[in-house]
């Protein structure tokens, strides 16, 4: 029994810090409509920012600051200079040019920081916390709650403010959103800013846990975007919820399913989206598009 | 082979001596070159045949269907492990060749009645499980697969008759199945499938109300797809002579769909240039700096799309119309059902005119 | 083939009017026909890659991607050897010539197909190909090697195939198999007389599996030793976490943790402590770095962490140590490597370096067959960076040219050899 409650807190554990990823992936679903599989990198990006001003002895908390201001204005120019062109093509394209950032941002690592493991400082130290015969360590606590308060935050900033409707309605429709008078070109910016910041925060917090390479995020993201689809593109409290379910149910099948084991286990999640979206399209959570003809 | 007269030339077309005399013209160039080529330029031009084929494939579910496959890689692999399994057991190579077409199409098959019932990323997604699951699935058969240490089997030795040396006998290969496969998937994808292929990219529901079942075809292209993935399987063994469950890792898969694009989605000549891509980006770049190949590479591609964001297959119909110019567009153009994005990016429309409009 | 290209041509310009495809084959001479190697020239003749003056070596091994950290290292290393050497002149050769060693590095991003495709771009050019990482990727081109008749010497996988002489005439490893790793510090367990439950967390791959069967054979019939579980994860796997809370249940006393990956090896270390269960542990060689895993992962909070190894470690007692002032220094200045290597391939491939101008000190003519009966004849040969108790054998047939190994206990800062499990 307590192997069974302390599995069920690991797999949260290893669900935040997916759903860290998988956040600021909806973001710029919300706000441009693109997968962006550069997420993960543009993160490690930042992280290696900070961690490179750490080693110069700027204190952990400032180099993560600066860290995410680079990150909003990288992400917004990335969105100027870069994916602005492809916005309005093929989206395929569009997602290709994403693949190529995430393999030009890796190799920028490698090139100035080496592809060895780097130790991050982690916010949160290691100490224990034990309940009812359950350990857990404060940094896993520290990144759940950050993960809970930045879901919160931007499902607040999507329902509840005026940035937040005129992204949707930019990502939606560029072109009725234009003609309503919305600064899109600018919209498009502050989404991949807001984006980019989101992932320096989620690199952050899981990069002490992963250790800080140029790939860090690479295997994370393949469950970050299960996490994605499995929650429904548009809410971010799914998108968290399913990044949980897949940590947890991922842990129970490898330890009590014999034929999935540890090394099938990557199969749950996406079992689990087959029947979620068999049963419901838009993911758990997600809303109903309607696809016009 | 199909590649280059595919090319579209009106003005040169129309001409009956060059529709006769080109194809001829190019069988004979490729009959010879594998002869006066030196070798590394020969085993170069094979994997670019194996690679051309796999991207091909992709190109039917993807370029010419509009649903997005990231599990090709899977079909390759599959193809490759039989044919490695069925060369290990001193099995036909005509039965393993064909036992590598249908064991992938049969896949192919399997997944995509479950997978078609779906739409848009769910796809997507359910086809990124190809390869993520396909690899530890492959160490789990290590009685079949050789585990993590992988199968070799070398079959590819010129057959002493011919007189060839087995760079020679290797191309040659490739070039025969690599150009039926071309030819016959241009004339599937010129037919009747094909219009109906762009007809379900196009609009789901416009297709339903034609009479065209979204759901037959999708499952009918995705495994055509699988089918080629399994040819391209068969020429990978017969080319590298080695595979292990790294062959069809994710990361792999996602190159495809980038030299897919990179080459031209929807385009027959795109899926050359885009298996050319595959193969020759990371010669390349190792020769450039081979402490550098991410970050060059990810400057080739960013390069490439920025000016061509067609696929290299623009360029090439461009040079072949002329003075024509050139709209940025591969296929049918975007669609709404096109995954890997919602509705309204995909909505938008290309006119270069309405570009922006809402930013000054 | 490049040398024959011109005659190829000819030939090919008659084919192409003619149009018979049957008689193309004798644009190449000498060879046999279908077999496409560089072996069968004149005895004495030099082979390629390899003048009066120079030798050119080939190595493909990932430089990018998930393995590229320990990659990387597999080209510093002998590269700053020979880099060293040849500031000083070159390298003596058996044949009475001093050439200089060039070396052509190629990224294959631990992708079997690219590693392939560089073998195929290197093997003319260079004499021999050596160092590179990864059992798939060297598996890739072993046969074509063989056809070819291309020295793979020396590499860096402790799959055993490559060092049978029977199978793989043309290969050689160079770090022990990994079955003698993991049986070293089974026969140290074994040996204690003490009783120990032991959990296994294992990579699921050859690499794995061959410390966990090579650890099996040597306490097999120990009867102190009891398995109670065994686990693997994926190198692909973000978090073990499930799989150390399954290990910590059994209350096992040792733990044989066969991880390759250091952020693993790591975050194993630390949800041990976390659960708070604080076994013997051992790690294998690629994984110990006291710097890179035991420091971060808290190591000392164990009652001990045993590693085995062949060479020194660059940080920890053996810092001061003459032979690694030496080669920290020509890392920095010839492999373009400017910190400490946290990863041992860096030392070991500096061995790869030593033991290769061993080979062609005893060389007597400029062809790769002799290149390989000199390397096969090297025994007893300490280099550089090596362990007391440990050297160079490439007599022994069945055994990758580093077979011994000595079990190391975690002091704090580094490692002592140790003769007893404590």
């Amino acid at each position: 029994m307590g192997t069974f409650v302390q599995l069920v807190v690991d797999g949260l554990s290893a669900g935040s810090v997916y759903a860290a990823i998988a956040l600021a992936i909806v973001l710029v679903h919300s706000a441009t409509g693109l997968i962006n599989f550069a997420q993960g990198g543009m993160a490690v990006l930042s992280v290696y920012i900070a961690w490179w001003l750490t080693t110069r002895g700027v204190p952990l908390i400032v180099a993560l600051l600066v860290s995410i201001v680079f990150s909003i204005v990288f992400g917004a120019l990335v969105e100027r200079f870069l994916m602005r062109r492809f916005e309005r093509g093929d989206p395929d394209t569009a997602v290709v040019v994403t693949i190529g950032l995430l393999t030009l941002i890796t190799g920028v690592a490698g090139w100035l920081w080496t592809y060895n493991n780097q130790q991050f400082p982690s916010l949160f130290s290691l100490d224990t916390v034990s309940f009812l015969g359950v350990s857990v360590s404060q940094r896993s606590l520290g990144t759940t709650a950050v993960i809970v308060v930045v879901m919160v935050a931007l499902q607040a900033l999507f329902i509840g403010t005026k940035l937040g409707l005129a992204l949707r309605a930019v990502a939606n429709n560029p072109e009725s959103a234009a003609f309503s008078g919305l600064p899109v070109g600018r919209l498009l910016m502050v989404g991949w800013g807001l984006a980019a910041a989101l992932g320096a925060v989620a690199g952050a917090l899981v990069a002490p846990q992963l250790t800080l390479t140029p790939g860090m995020l690479d295997n994370a993201l393949v469950y970050a975007l299960a996490a994605v689809i499995l929650g429904g593109l548009t809410s971010p409290v799914g998108v968290v919820v399913a990044a949980w379910l897949i940590g947890v149910l991922e842990n129970l099948a490898a330890v009590y399913v014999p034929f999935i084991g540890y090394d099938l286990k990557v199969a749950v999640p996406f079992i689990l989206i087959f029947v979620v979206l068999l049963v419901r399209p838009q993911g758990l959570f997600g809303r109903k598009t309607v696809v016009r003809v | 082979m199909a590649r280059a007269v595919d090319v579209p030339a009106p003005s040169l077309r129309q001409r009956p001596w060059v529709r006769r005399a080109a194809p001829l013209l190019l069988v004979v160039l490729l009959a010879v070159l594998p002869l006066v080529l030196p070798e590394s330029t020969n085993e170069t031009l094979a994997r670019i045949g194996v690679f051309a084929v796999a991207v091909l494939g992709l190109n039917v579910v993807m370029g010419y269907t509009g649903q997005v496959s990231l599990g090709q890689i899977f079909f390759l692999g599959l193809g490759a492990y039989i044919t490695g399994y069925g060369v290990q057991q001193d099995w036909n190579v005509v039965l393993v060749f064909l036992l590598a077409c249908l064991g992938a199409a049969l896949a192919g098959l399997v997944v995509a009645l479950a997978a078609a019932r779906l739409g848009g990323l769910a796809i997507a997604m359910v086809t990124i499980a190809l390869p993520i699951v396909g690899v530890p699935l492959a160490k789990r058969l290590s009685d079949y697969t050789g585990g993590s240490q992988g199968l070799s089997a070398r079959f590819a030795d010129a057959p002493e008759a011919t007189g060839l040396y087995d760079d020679q006998w290797q191309l040659y290969v490739v070039l025969v199945i690599g150009g039926i496969v071309f030819l016959l998937t241009r004339s599937l994808v010129r037919g009747k499938f094909g219009r109906a292929f762009a007809i379900v990219k196009g609009n789901e529901a416009v297709a339903a109300s034609m009479g065209i079942s979204p759901y037959r075809y999708k499952v009918l292209a995705f495994t055509i797809a699988s089918l080629i993935g399994g040819v391209s399987g068969f020429l990978y063994m017969f080319v590298i002579q080695y595979t292990s469950p790294e062959t069809m890792s994710f990361g792999h898969s996602i190159e495809l769909v980038a030299a897919m694009v990179i080459g031209g989605a929807g385009s027959i000549v795109g899926s050359l240039l885009g298996g050319a891509y595959y193969v020759l980006v990371p010669e390349l770049t190792n020769q450039v700096d081979s402490s550098l190949t991410a970050l060059l590479q990810g400057v080739v591609l960013l390069a490439v799309l920025f000016v061509l964001p067609g696929g290299l297959a623009s360029l090439v119909r461009r040079l072949g119309r002329g003075r024509r110019r050139l709209r940025a567009e591969p296929g049918p153009g975007a669609s709404p059902t096109t995954p890997l994005s919602t509705a309204g990016s995909a909505t938008a429309t290309e006119e270069p005119g309405t570009e922006r409009r809402g930013h000054a | 083939m490049n040398m024959h290209s011109r005659s190829r041509r000819a030939v090919g310009i008659a084919l192409a009017t003619a149009l018979a495809l049957t008689v193309s084959g004798c644009g190449r001479e000498g060879d046999a026909a279908g077999g496409g190697g560089g072996g069968s020239r004149a005895e004495g003749a030099a082979s390629p890659g390899i003048t009066d003056t120079t030798v050119r070596l080939g190595i493909t091994t990932p430089l990018s991607g998930a393995t590229a950290g320990p990659g990387t290292c597999t080209v510093a290393g002998v590269t700053a050897y020979f880099g060293a050497k040849n500031a000083e002149g070159g390298v003596q050769f058996g044949d009475g010539k001093k050439r200089t060693v060039e070396i052509e590095a190629l990224d294959d991003t631990y992708d079997p197909q690219q590693a392939k495709a560089n073998y195929d771009q290197l093997k003319d050019d260079v004499f021999a190909m050596t160092a590179g990482l990864g059992t798939p990727t060297n598996r890739a081109w072993r046969d074509a090697a063989i056809a070819d008749e291309v020295p793979q010497a020396l590499i860096m996988t402790g799959d055993p195939l490559f060092s049978d002489p029977e199978e793989s005439p043309w290969q050689l490893g160079f770090v022990p198999v990994y079955q003698n790793e993991g049986q070293a510090f089974g026969e140290l367990l074994a040996a204690s007389g003490a009783p120990h439950k032991v959990a296994i967390l294992s990579q699921n791959d050859d690499y794995g599996a061959g410390y966990v069967e090579g650890f099996k054979s040597a306490v097999e019939g120990a009867s102190n030793i009891e398995i109670v579980e065994e686990l693997t994860y994926e190198a692909t796997d973000t978090s073990v976490d499930a799989q150390l809370t399954q290990l910590a249940a059994t209350g096992a006393d040792v733990m044989f943790n066969a991880m390759s990956l250091v952020p693993l090896a790591v975050s194993s270390l630390q949800k041990a402590q976390q659960l708070n269960w604080k076994p013997s542990w051992f790690l294998p060689s690629n994984t110990s770095s006291p710097g890179g895993v035991l420091q971060p992962g808290g190591g000392a909070a164990f009652p001990g962490v045993y590693s085995v190894a062949f060479s020194k470690a660059p940080a920890g007692p053996a810092a001061g140590d003459p032979d690694v002032v030496e080669y920290l220094a020509a890392l920095k200045q010839y492999g373009n490597y400017p910190d400490p290597p946290a990863f041992p391939h860096c030392q070991w491939s500096w061995m790869v370096g030593a033991t290769l101008e061993q080979a062609f000190g005893e060389m007597t003519e400029p062809t790769r067959d002799a290149f390989m009966t000199a390397l096969r004849g090297i025994s007893g040969f300490e280099a550089p960076l090596m362990l007391p108790g440990t050297s160079v054998d490439a007599t022994q047939a069945g055994q990758p040219a580093v077979s011994s190994v000595v079990v190391q206990k975690f002091n704090g800062k580094g490692y002592d050899t140790v003769e007893a499990f404590e």
